[in-house]
């Protein structure tokens, strides 16, 4: 288990990642930077401080979906921070050869090809079913985001994970209260969804979803019975000041002038951004 | 030709374990016979279509095979995306039955007709569509359809259709077609896909009673097509017809327009279907086919008005 400090550092680098990849991208477009960096930690714990199996090779290993695809480049990040995929590869194919929303078509490691919302977590059901089908010790994560439960698909599957008892099933709901226009409050008047997932049957977790280690200790509890849903209470943007909680972050890169912030905080150099 | 399916199916899944009989609680009072022979082989996901294609590609993607079963019209419609995103995307080994094809559901309206579904589907790279005439060609597609490990959608009725064969043991093959009147020298040839074979068949024989030279083939493979039953029948013809229960836009019509496009056969087509509208009516299947220009006096009526009408 590493030390926090290094964690920290760790987070950092990444975020710094996902950033230097996005700007290198920009002439081929645009990038959903603040939705990445909510569920940066959430990501890392999972694949990074291994709360999931997920060698490759193995037909028992852990699942992970990336339901709110548009989070893709922290999840290529952490892939590669795993071993995956080397920084450099990420930096040459990203919004080349791998896109805006991750795809089993383009790299090896996802589980699922996502985009539209509503569409991860019913997959996630068929493979949490299929692995106690097949009496597989493993378990199956998805993220959705808080936005993406306004999708009534989220709905039918969490019905659904109830109705056949996905104990393997955890949800990781990455709740940043924003989605691409306002906050997700302004939108539905609703942002309580403990209450939600509980009436449907789930197990519920709360947890502070950039704390690395609480998230650690909820994903490796032994969860029974229900599927689990775990609410990680996140901020949009964390990472560099202006963007978070700000909903104008949603699929934008910095201008000249706000460049300069995100320079500063993420401690880039004007040679590695060149 | 549900009954058609599940005997199949049943058959199926003895010898495979990873086939799954996979419903929205879209039932064929079959089911208790196979939960009770392949009790880890059935899922019933309830009323919740777009969900049941998701969680069957996550089913797929752990080499499981789901057969997915309810109406054409949820699939195809309602659960589109899914298909879409899902299962075609990235090429899983999933099968979607859609039951109740064309105007099957026929005391019901069009929410329960699926009469847009060829077109739609058609548009999906790496589904291929196949639409059985009857019920052995139902069995002979099911079985042409697990014999590869890519999505396949099957359009099939739910009415005790009529049969046109002695058995399923029918050799079919993906872009295939059957010659089911062979006329020498046609001057119309009809094709004709699904169950409404039995008016096309009927329209044809007495066509051909009164002196017009008719063929009649029937496409149960839409995609990939019998490119070769187009081209090989043109040479004679004077008239092209189509006969399907779809609208006559984006289905077999459409199909064979651009065949005849691309390939630049001149030959006048006439598309018999729903003519771009809703169908009307309410009864039995023969009842409202014949209400919506598919009965086989109103597909002769309609043949013989494009002769006619040719220049």
């Amino acid at each position: 288990m590493q030390d926090i400090k290094d964690i920290n550092l760790d987070l950092k680098n990444l975020r710094k990642l996902i950033f230097l990849t996005a700007m290198k991208a920009a002439g081929s477009g645009l990038s959903h930077l603040a939705s990445s960096f909510s569920c940066l930690e959430i990501l890392y714990a999972l694949y990074v401080n291994k709360a999931v199996n997920f060698d490759l090779n193995l037909r028992e290993r852990d699942r992970l979906i990336l339901s709110k695809g548009h989070g893709a480049l922290a999840l290529y990040a952490v892939m590669s921070r795993a071993g995956l995929m080397s920084r450099e590869e990420l930096l040459k194919s990203y919004l080349k050869d791998i896109g805006g929303e991750p795809s089993i078509r383009d790299l090896k490691g996802i589980e699922a090809s996502t985009g539209s919302l509503g569409h991860g977590l019913s997959v996630g059901v068929g493979m949490a079913l299929a692995q106690k089908l097949d009496k597989l010790n493993s378990r199956t994560f998805v993220i959705i985001g808080d936005g993406e439960c306004q999708e009534g698909s989220i709905w039918e599957a969490a019905i659904s994970a109830a109705a056949f008892d996905l104990d393997n099933l955890a949800v990781i709901l990455d709740c940043n209260n924003l989605q691409k226009m306002c906050a997700v409050k302004d939108m539905i008047k609703l942002d309580n969804w403990s209450e939600k997932f509980k009436s449907f049957g789930f197990n519920i977790a709360e947890v502070d979803g950039h704390d690395v280690d609480a998230l650690n200790k909820i994903l490796n509890l032994k969860n029974h019975d229900k599927p689990l849903l775990i609410i990680a209470h996140t901020v949009k943007g964390k990472g560099i000041s202006m963007m978070e909680n700000n909903a104008n972050w949603h699929f934008k890169l910095p201008n000249k002038k706000e460049l300069k912030i995100f320079k500063a905080e993420l401690d880039i150099s004007d040679e590695e951004l060149s | 030709m549900q009954r058609a399916y599940m005997s199949k199916l049943l058959e199926l899944a003895e010898h495979d374990k990873n086939i799954l009989h996979v419903i929205s609680d879209s039932g064929t009072g079959f089911d208790e016979m196979f939960r009770k022979n392949f009790p880890a082989q059935i899922y019933n996901f309830g009323i919740s279509e777009q969900h049941m294609i998701g969680a069957a590609a996550g089913l797929a993607s752990l080499n499981k095979i789901p057969f997915v079963y309810t109406s054409g019209a949820f699939l195809a419609y309602r659960a589109f995306e899914f298909i879409r995103d899902d299962v075609c995307f990235n090429n899983l080994n999933i099968k979607i039955i859609g039951m109740g094809s064309g105007l099957s559901w026929a005391t019901l309206g069009p929410s329960h007709h699926t009469t847009e579904d060829i077109a739609v589907l058609r548009a999906l790279p790496n589904l291929k569509i196949l639409s059985p005439a009857t019920p052995f060609q139902v069995m002979a597609c099911v079985e042409l359809a697990y014999k590869i490990n890519s999505p396949v959608y099957i359009r099939i009725g739910m009415n005790s259709e009529k049969e046109f064969f002695n058995d399923s043991n029918l050799n079919l093959k993906f872009g295939g077609s059957d010659l089911i009147i062979d006329t020498q020298a046609s001057d119309v040839c009809i094709f004709s896909t699904g169950s409404i074979l039995e008016e096309a068949e009927s329209a044809a024989t007495i066509l051909n009673g009164r002196g017009i030279k008719t063929s009649l083939i029937n496409c149960y493979s839409l995609k990939p097509f019998d490119e070769s039953a187009v081209d090989k029948n043109y040479k004679h013809a004077k008239l092209f017809v189509s006969v399907e229960e779809h609208n006559i836009m984006g289905g077999l019509g459409g199909i064979i327009s651009e065949i005849m496009a691309d390939k630049g056969i001149g030959v006048k087509l006439k598309r018999i279907g729903l003519e771009d509208k809703f169908a009307s009516g309410y009864g039995s299947h023969k009842a409202v086919r014949a209400a919506n220009n598919l009965s086989s006096e109103k597909i002769i009526k309609a043949i013989l008005e494009a002769l006619n009408e040719r220049v």
